[in-house]
């Protein structure tokens, strides 16, 4: 939205030397944000009226001229000059060095063939005063020399603010100049003229007089329209709009087309609300009827494009045809044209929602559909009218109006006010202040809200065009009154409440603890991908994913399309970038994904995934050791499973016939009775059609199942042993893919209650062979154990051993 | 020769010896050949007997100094001898201490956060600090949370401002439809319907909008919701906690402005912009010249989101704001591109290593 300054000045005194800058903060601070601030025309202050004194030919140039002139005050000036019209007594006009030209053009001393010129006499296509024009402008002979052409033609330079349309989304009244004014009147606590007024309106209705119209209009109940007038003009005459008005089209962003459409246009800026001028001649059958289309119709608007409509949009027709899509634009069979005469002019408001649905469909959002999807009040519909009238009588000497003005609609006069009861003490509480009765109704009265006091309550009568969506309840009234306070002049202070403990949640800890102890332990980098992927990564990753009713019906992309429902291929992509670049790596994600669920929909599922990656070593036991340590960290209470069944212990990891699943390198992770994790490697027939090339260990870890539980300390102090133990190291021989792992599971059977901790020692091969070294501790805590006792024990387990298919080395 | 000169030959020749001496056990055979039940001094004073009283009141001191001599000069040895094997072991196994990690061209040990996460539990801590708790919530939300419960009902036009993600989905009986929150307010709504007033949290998240991305937008990124309900909150409260947050981060005064913003879940609501850190107001890149960065939107709480919420208006106000993480993790390390952020790529995220 563009707002001329000088426009807003028609209903507003402000200070004539007001900065641009200053302007655009207060506004800023008290209403929207303005996004920029556009000085234009300030060069008709610079360029002067003066009269040719002396032509002589450049020296070095045939169609060059040296100018002499005149520029008042007993002054002369000589510049080169190449227009073909220059003749000794003509009056033109002369802009001096340091004028930025409309064009663009900043004047600067300039040497031309040799000779030094400074400024220029000006075509009127360089004051863009025509598209294009053949030599010096000639002015008329009683034009006072000296004179700048911004007195002499009452030109006028005028200050621009942009402001965001999403940030006036909710205030229809700014989009237009006079709703501007008055809020610009309040934040600078100056007097608001708003010239129309009922009694304005009412003057009008009489100067109308009461004769029948040529065109009437009839609404449908069930349509888009809440109240429609309309008014018919004759003997207009289309044609060009006077200076002014294009000047103010053009600040607020709108090329001048015709003196009618001009007019529609202008009002539209001003008053803000939207309006339609027919052609009266291709209305048949004297009547307008609003009403939704009943079948399917192609409509071709006023930019020259079809639309196609379907029943249920709002139209407006006469007994043939639809002549106008309803709020939206008009059609380009009945617009004006050249040849019209004779006019009608439609000011309606429409329903907020039908038309937002019918201009989203189309993809056509115009000037007139902006505004009324905002909800407009349709009291603002009658000064709309009067207003084009009276500018039309105005520009049209010869016009008259045609009979009454019409409607049909709502009974407007039923329309409630809004009402809201506020304290001052709310006011104040809310927003943290100390302000007075006065000053809060003083606020309120500028903004054109009524108000009644009774000790400290208000009684607020909304303004009807700031209660269709705006305005509701206390808090949009606290609002007002704060904005014009300025929020920036409110101190900021504590406020007085009672202390409580505050902690971080269990999970909340659990989720710093795990990244702790990654990047500290592991020497892992935290990644984050994203949670979107697309089924060409599934595909590379040969990943079976089980959500795919997760899938976005409005995607940015074909890669990002999808929710993941594993941290594993997000990972596997990572890693074909870096093990490009990196000699090992480790990262970890903790992250989420997301399962389908009959009830819910979807399940966020948080997971923690570690990688360690190396292009030599085998990474795996590594992973494997920091992965138990990690566990034990956590306090996680888990044990250790090797599949050795398939689908025993079913899990929602990844697929058990996945290709990426080493055949060896793999433990899963009971936690309570479950498989929610697994460390493994990734197997290289996947690895190689990734194009990674190196080794890659994951460790994978449903955090959801168990992340919410406390974490129990559960350390446990035990008395110093008063008896010394006693270790006994012996060595079995085994075949080579005897496993260590096997033995000790074995031992930790056998139940002695003497046996306190066994552990390996020393493994060496030889000859297909394998000799385990492990070292066991037996102990009592209550008294030394004896000689003969210890032999015993000694002998039982490797008795248990021997049986068990470990012998003791020969 | 009397016994007076012996000993002082003796002593003079157990001098000679040990300075040759070079093994401790060599050593240790030499004090027994002097000072053992046959040695030398022992042999020599067993004459003590024969001699007379005016010799003998000489030679015994003179005895026990020997024996003491020996006795240092043993031990000197012995200490000269353990430092020469030491300095030997220290020589031989000298390493080349220069050959550290750091200078070594693939560093084996490193580690270190994601840059979101830093400044998120740098937030965390804030406001952890000051009585906040810290919620979260899913990434799949339905309309009613991430839409009606803010105030925000079906054909309402802030819904186009957030171009929102939704699923394949066949409308349900309750014409609830899913999609990807596109803010954290949701947690706004859960954390009301959870709690009882007075409360006051925060809750960091990533959110989703459908989006084209580019250096400065991405389809998905954090955002850090906070909500305070309680009696009589105010917005002098509100501007309280935001410079709080922000001296904290920034770790210096930092200038704040605030102005009206439209958000259908806030009333009155606020952007609230800080004066441009890069530029310090006078104009750049970073702040398309006009001074201020906009930070976050904030405000008092609809009344409407409230009753949604299960809390009585009257009774309770509150405010509520939302911080743009990305943004800060940005500004704070001159980040030139979002969407390194989540490419997982270790060229960018091993630059925040923290060892």
């Amino acid at each position: 939205m563009k707002v001329s300054l000088d426009w807003i000045r028609d209903f507003v005194d402000l200070p004539q030397d007001i900065s641009p800058k200053d302007f655009s903060s207060k506004f800023t601070l008290a209403t929207a944000e303005v996004e920029d601030v556009i000085v234009t025309g300030d060069f008709w202050n610079k360029v002067t009226v003066v009269e040719v004194l002396e032509k002589e030919r450049h020296p070095e140039a045939d169609k060059l001229n040296l100018v002499t002139f005149a520029l008042g005050g007993g002054k002369t000036f000589k510049v080169v000059c190449g227009a073909g019209n220059v003749e000794v007594g003509m009056k033109t006009v002369y802009a001096p060095t340091g004028t930025l030209l409309p064009t663009g053009l900043l004047l600067e001393p300039k040497k031309i063939r040799g000779i030094m010129s400074e400024g220029m006499l000006c075509s009127e296509e360089e004051l863009a005063l025509a598209e294009s024009s053949e030599g010096l402008i000639v002015l008329p002979t009683d034009a006072p020399v000296g004179e700048s052409l911004k007195n002499y033609w009452k030109k006028s330079s005028d200050v621009v603010l942009d402001i965001d349309n999403k940030s006036l989304t909710h205030r229809p009244d700014l989009w237009g100049h006079l709703g501007m004014a008055r809020e610009v009147a309040a934040i600078y606590r100056t007097e608001f003229k708003n010239k129309f007024t009922q009694k304005w309106i009412e003057d009008w209705r009489a100067k109308a007089g009461k004769a029948t119209p040529p065109v009437t209009v009839q609404v449908e109940k069930d349509c888009a329209g809440l109240a429609y007038f309309g008014i018919s003009i004759d003997s207009i005459t289309v044609g060009k709009s006077p200076q002014w008005m294009k000047e103010r089209l053009e600040a607020a962003g709108l090329r001048s087309i015709n003196s009618i459409v001009d007019i529609s246009n202008y009002v539209m800026l001003e008053l803000g609300m939207p309006n339609h001028i027919f052609d009266r001649n291709q209305i048949n059958g004297g009547k307008v009827l609003i009403s939704q289309l009943k079948k399917e119709e192609t409509f071709k608007t006023l930019d020259e494009i079809d639309r196609q409509l379907i029943p249920g949009d709002t139209v407006i027709s006469d007994n043939e045809k639809t002549l106008v899509l309803a709020g939206i634009m008009g059609g380009l069979e009945s617009g004006v044209t050249e040849s019209t005469q004779n006019i009608f002019i439609e000011v309606a408001n429409w329903k907020a929602s039908p038309i937002r649905k019918t201009s989203v469909r189309l993809g056509l959002r115009s000037d007139s559909s902006q505004r009324y999807e905002k909800s407009l009040d349709s009291q603002l519909c009658e000064r709309t009218l009067w207003r084009i009238v009276e500018l039309v009588l105005e520009l049209n000497s010869n016009a008259k109006i045609n009979g009454q003005s019409v409607y049909d609609g709502a009974d407007l006069s039923s329309i409630p006010a809004v009402n809201i009861n506020l304290s001052l003490d709310k006011i104040n509480k809310t927003l943290g202040t100390n302000l007075s009765q006065n000053e809060v109704s003083d606020i309120l009265t500028r903004l054109d809200f009524g108000i009644q006091n009774k000790n400290d309550q208000f009684n607020i009568v909304v303004p009807s065009y700031r209660a269709t969506k705006d305005i509701e309840c206390d808090s949009d009234i606290i609002e007002e009154v704060g904005r014009i306070v300025g929020f920036d002049n409110i101190t900021p202070h504590s406020p007085q409440v009672e202390v409580i403990p505050v902690r971080l949640s269990e999970k909340q800890k659990l989720y710093r603890k795990i990244r702790d102890f990654c990047v500290y332990e592991m020497g892992s980098f935290e990644i984050q991908t994203y949670p979107l992927v697309g089924e060409a990564l599934n595909k590379k990753t040969f990943w079976n994913a089980k959500n795919s009713d997760l899938i976005l019906k409005n995607p940015v992309s074909v890669d990002h399309d999808r929710m993941r429902d594993s941290l594993i291929p997000s990972l596997l992509e990572s890693m074909i970038t870096n093990s490009k670049h990196q000699e090992s790596a480790r990262i970890f994600e903790l992250g989420r994904r997301y399962a389908s669920d009959k009830k819910d929909f979807s399940k966020d599922l948080s997971q923690l995934i570690v990688a360690y990656f190396d292009k030599d070593k085998n990474p795996y036991l590594e992973l494997l050791n920091d992965s138990e340590r990690f566990f034990d960290a956590i306090q996680l209470p888990y044990d250790l499973l090797r599949p050795s069944q398939p689908n025993k212990f079913p899990h929602a990891l990844y697929d058990e016939n996945w290709i990426g699943v080493h055949p060896f390198e793999r433990f899963d992770v009971r936690v309570m009775g479950k498989i929610h994790g697994s460390i493994l490697s990734i197997h290289p027939m996947l690895l190689k059609k990734l194009k990674i090339k190196g080794h890659l260990s994951v460790m994978i870890l449903d955090l959801w199942s168990f992340e919410e539980r406390e974490m129990k300390d559960k350390t446990k102090y035990r008395p110093l042993a008063k008896y010394p133990g006693s270790d006994f190291d012996y060595t079995l021989e085994v075949g080579n893919e005897v496993q260590v792992g096997d033995i000790l599971d074995s031992l930790r059977k056998c139940k002695l209650s003497e046996l306190k901790k066994s552990g390996i020692v020393d493994i060496f091969n030889q000859n297909d062979k394998k000799y385990v070294t492990i070292r066991s501790h037996f102990a009592d805590n209550e008294k030394t154990l004896s000689g003969d006792f210890l032999t015993q024990l000694q002998n039982s387990i490797l008795d248990y051993l021997s049986r068990a298919g470990y012998p003791l080395k020969s | 020769m009397n016994m007076v000169s012996k000993l002082k030959e003796i002593l003079s020749e157990y001098e000679g010896l040990v300075a040759k001496i070079d093994k401790e056990a060599d050593l240790m055979n030499l004090k027994a050949q002097f000072l053992g039940k046959s040695g030398k001094v022992t042999e020599i004073l067993k004459g003590l007997k024969d001699i007379g009283p005016d010799e003998r009141r000489e030679v015994g001191p003179l005895a026990n100094e020997v024996k003491e001599k020996i006795a240092h000069l043993t031990d000197s040895r012995l200490a000269h001898l353990e430092k020469s094997a030491i300095d030997k072991q220290l020589s031989d196994e000298r390493i080349d201490i220069t050959l550290r990690d750091k200078t070594k061209y693939d560093q084996p040990r490193h580690g270190g956060y994601h840059p979101r996460t830093l400044i998120q539990q740098e937030i965390e801590d804030v406001f952890l600090s000051m009585g906040f708790e810290i919620l979260d919530g899913p990434h799949i939300e339905d309309e009613f949370h991430n839409f009606e419960a803010l105030n925000i009902p079906g054909d309402h036009p802030a819904r186009d401002m957030q171009d929102t993600f939704w699923f394949h989905q066949e409308p349900n009986e309750h014409g609830k439809r899913h999609l990807l929150r596109t803010h954290t307010s949701t947690i706004q709504v859960r954390g009301m319907m959870a709690k009882k007033p007075p409360f006051r949290f925060i809750a960091p998240g990533i959110v989703f909008r459908c989006e084209r991305t580019d250096a400065s937008h991405e389809m998905v990124f954090t955002q850090l919701e906070g909500m305070m309900v309680g009696k009589d909150i105010s917005v002098s409260n509100l501007i309280y906690f935001m410079k709080q947050l922000l001296t904290q981060i920034f770790k210096k005064e930092v200038e704040v402005r605030l102005r009206p913003g439209f958000f259908p879940f806030v009333e009155p609501g606020f952007e609230l912009d800080i004066r441009c850190l890069i530029c310090n107001g006078s104009g750049c890149s970073v702040c398309k010249q006009v001074g201020w960065v906009e930070l976050l939107p904030c405000g008092m709480v609809h009344p409407n989101v409230l009753k949604s919420g299960g809390i009585d208006p009257n009774e309770w106000n509150g405010f509520a704001f939302g911080l743009g993480l990305d943004r800060l993790v940005m500004m704070k390390y001159g980040i030139d591109d979002i969407r390194h952020l989540q490419s997982g790529d270790l060229r960018f995220n091993s630059q925040f290593s923290t060892y």
